[in-house]
């Protein structure tokens, strides 16, 4: 035991300070506040935390600094909002969307397909692009025929502002879905799915034959089968799903959304891995710039579809009762009621933001420590974190591996903006600030360690929370009179002043390993 | 005798760096061969070329009939390889265990071996859950062996195995190895010579990224010129 303290004596003086300030700061306030901020302080790290153990993961395999990350986690929360107050238009990109991944879930096929024509010179090079070419102009054509009902930007009364306004309130009607008029909707699935069938072939060829033994397993077609199914479906009974998800249970609804944004954050980043951030691994420099970029287009895609303003997803109705029997002062009426608040201490605790929020942080930290821990996957990363070559060498796909943990990151991200989308709001910058955040709490944390990243979040977190707060109480400042009441600037300032200090004792983090 | 592993003149790069300029050697089925040379004459990173970590840019390597060019490095792993590298790169936070499982290339693999591996390797017994940071160095370089001993592994290729160990545990280490050599072929890099003589019955010697001589072992021990112009040593 002392042993253990010696060991990292630097680590525990470090903790021992925090815990006193910690203490400190609570004094300064009535319990209810500090209660209250403390609560506040575990959502926005649990936010953090779904960020930053994205990066750290993503960081420790595969070396690439990701810092689309932000992006991700906005995306995340739009496409979040999208299913929950627009599900028609939900509904229709759901149909291509899910014909256009089609294709591609057949990759097993495509590769024995490749492995058994024999092509070679002028043809084997041009083939592949001449099927992109192809799939790409049929896809344009048949995808600019499609009637999806996004709201028109100009027009300020179908803006997201307002239909989040209905929404929260009610009073939600969705606009009429548009008829196929162009085209017949079997002459439009036919051609996505035949643009998604050569892409995926045409991207397989581009792939040098690996003479491996290849098997194709029931899996594969059976994805395929699944995905085009449901692709099918979506698409033919456009209008009945739309009237079916608005008139499901809120609930229901917000649970749908959350999954939607985490699966189109794991698609989006093995997207991303296997075709953008792949081919760079030999030119880190040009990865960073390639991530600052994608950041910047993510931002303007945003722009153009959801438009500027900020505005908040409504909460599903277990969190936003207000009626009769709130305030919930027991367990019994929350659960009876689902009240938005509870009244403790003389204090209003939110639900969602202050309670969901940090048990879900709390949910998803133990999970993915559990994946980390004890599947044979987990212990394939934590030895790639340290060695590639050497797993590689064992006979392992490690770059299969790669594009698991990034998907798997840039879906934590996306999970993460889902659920502050409620809470914190959505605007173009949601995912700035918050990678800044996520940053500075793994600088403090440990860049690589996972249980940093929590504890470096949470830091962050309540830091500024108590910033915050006392900005609005003001801090004696003993044996003056005056009282110090911390500006707004001072918030960012002060994680930035925390990471400095940190960093000046502990170079590698609270938790990260010495190098 | 048949020949497992043939290597055929082989170029790599490693950068811009013309590293192997021209390797060929053959490795007889069942048998433990030793590549010899000078540090930086490019032992290791015939290993890896072999092994398709740093593939050949010219010449080919055919392993169990099989030409290997263009295969990805775990493709070729998979087709029934174990690499004991250098430093031993035992992964540090993992279990001794975990090191172990980790190698399975079949599942049940570990289970399956365990009894052989521990017969080996029985200290690797008493440790299975301490964290591989946490072994000395001998018992990291038998959980490395251990490793690649996990899957069915036609060809082992072991680097450096005595670097930096304490001579009772070099003679424990080439007991291991040359049992091993009864079910697998063993190809062994050794800057120690003494090791690597009374270990192999076939040597290759590798000089600034050639391969310049290759024979019987025996041979060689009485051939001092030799041994005095490539490996510096009496």
């Amino acid at each position: 035991m002392i042993n253990v303290i010696r060991k990292n004596l630097v680590l525990w003086l470090t903790i021992l300070v925090l815990v006193i300030f910690f203490v400190m700061a609570a004094r300064g306030m009535d319990t209810e506040d500090w209660v209250i901020t403390l609560l506040r302080g575990l959502s926005v790290g649990a936010v953090t935390f779904l960020v930053a153990s994205g990066f750290s993961l993503i960081f420790g395999l595969l070396d690439v600094l990701n810092l689309a990350h932000g992006t991700m986690f906005m995306i995340g929360a739009y496409v979040a909002w999208t299913v929950y107050v627009r599900p028609d238009t939900f509904v229709d990109l759901l149909a291509p969307g899910l014909l256009l991944v089609s294709g591609f879930m057949l990759s097993g096929l495509w590769d024995r397909l490749r492995e058994g024509i024999r092509i070679d010179g002028f043809l084997r090079k041009a083939l592949p692009w001449m099927g992109l070419m192809l799939a790409a102009v049929i896809v344009v054509l048949v995808f600019r025929r499609f009637p999806i009902t996004i709201w028109d930007v100009g027009n300020y009364a179908q803006s997201p502002v307002t239909y989040s306004f209905m929404a929260d309130q009610g009073l939600l009607v969705l606009p009429e879905g548009e008829p196929f008029e162009e085209i017949s909707p079997a002459v439009a699935a036919i051609g996505l799915m035949a643009g998604s069938l050569i892409a995926g072939f045409s991207l397989s060829l581009f792939k040098k034959s690996t003479q491996a033994n290849l098997k194709v397993g029931w899996r594969s077609y059976l994805g395929f089968f699944m995905v085009a199914l449901v692709g099918l479906a979506a698409l033919f009974l456009n209008d009945g799903l739309t009237a079916f998800l608005t008139g499901i249970n809120s609930n229901w609804l917000f649970f749908l959304a959350v999954l939607s944004a985490v699966s189109f954050g794991i698609l989006l980043g093995g997207v991303m891995e296997s075709t953008l951030i792949r081919p760079l691994y030999v030119r880190p420099i040009y990865q960073l710039m390639l991530t600052i970029g994608l950041s910047a287009i993510g931002i303007e895609v945003v722009r153009a579809i959801w438009g500027r303003p900020e505005f908040v997803m409504p909460k599903p109705a277990m969190f936003s009762g207000t009626g009769e029997g709130c305030p919930a002062t027991t367990l019994a009426d929350l659960v009876q009621y689902h009240c938005s608040t509870i009244e403790l201490l003389d204090g209003r605790i939110r639900v969602y933001n202050e309670i969901f929020i940090p048990v879900v942080g709390l949910v998803v930290l133990i999970t993915v420590w559990m994946l980390l821990q004890r599947s044979k996957l987990g212990m394939i990363i934590r030895a790639g974190v340290q060695d590639g070559e050497m797993v590689e060498a064992l006979g392992i796909n490690v770059r299969r591996v790669f594009t698991l943990v990034f998907a798997l990151g840039v879906g934590l991200a996306a999970l993460g903006g889902a659920l502050a989308a409620p809470s914190m709001g959505l605007s173009n910058v949601m995912g700035e600030s918050l990678l800044l955040n996520a940053l500075i709490a793994l600088a403090i944390g440990g860049l690589t360690s996972y249980p940093g990243a929590a504890l470096g979040s949470i830091l962050v977190g309540l830091l500024q929370q108590f910033i915050i707060k006392y900005g609005a109480i003001g801090i004696p400042i003993p044996f003056t009179e005056i009282i110090f009441k911390p500006t707004p600037p001072l918030v960012p300032a002060s994680t930035v002043l925390l990471m400095v200090i940190i960093l000046l004792l502990m170079p590698n983090g609270l938790l990260g390993r010495k190098e | 005798m048949d020949t497992l592993l043939d290597v055929q003149e082989i170029h790599t790069f490693i950068g811009q760096y013309h590293i192997l300029e021209g390797v060929s050697l053959g490795v007889p089925q069942g048998s433990i061969t030793a590549l010899l040379g000078r540090n930086g004459a490019g032992k290791t990173t015939t290993l890896k070329s072999i092994l398709g970590l740093t593939a050949p840019r010219q010449g080919k390597v055919v392993f169990d009939g099989r030409d290997l060019s263009g295969m990805r490095s775990f493709d070729i792993a998979a087709l029934g390889i174990g690499y004991v590298p250098e430093h031993r790169a035992i992964f540090r936070d993992l279990s001794v265990e975990e090191n172990l499982k980790i190698a399975e290339r079949e599942k049940g693999d570990y289970t399956r071996k365990s009894d052989m591996i521990f017969d080996l390797f029985p200290d690797l017994k008493r440790l299975i859950t301490l964290s591989g940071a946490n072994l000395s160095g001998g018992q990291q370089q038998m959980l490395a062996i251990a490793r690649a001993l996990v899957a069915d592994n036609k060809l082992l290729l072991i680097d450096e195995p005595s670097e930096g160990l304490a001579p009772v545990l070099i003679e424990q280490m080439m007991k291991v190895i040359s049992r091993l050599s009864v079910e697998s072929t063993v190809v062994l890099v050794e800057q120690n010579f003494l090791v690597a003589s009374q270990l192999a019955e076939y040597f290759v010697i590798i000089e600034e990224g050639k391969s310049v001589k290759s024979g019987m072992m025996k041979d060689l021990v009485n051939d001092h010129e030799t041994i005095h112009r490539y490996l510096g040593a009496a």
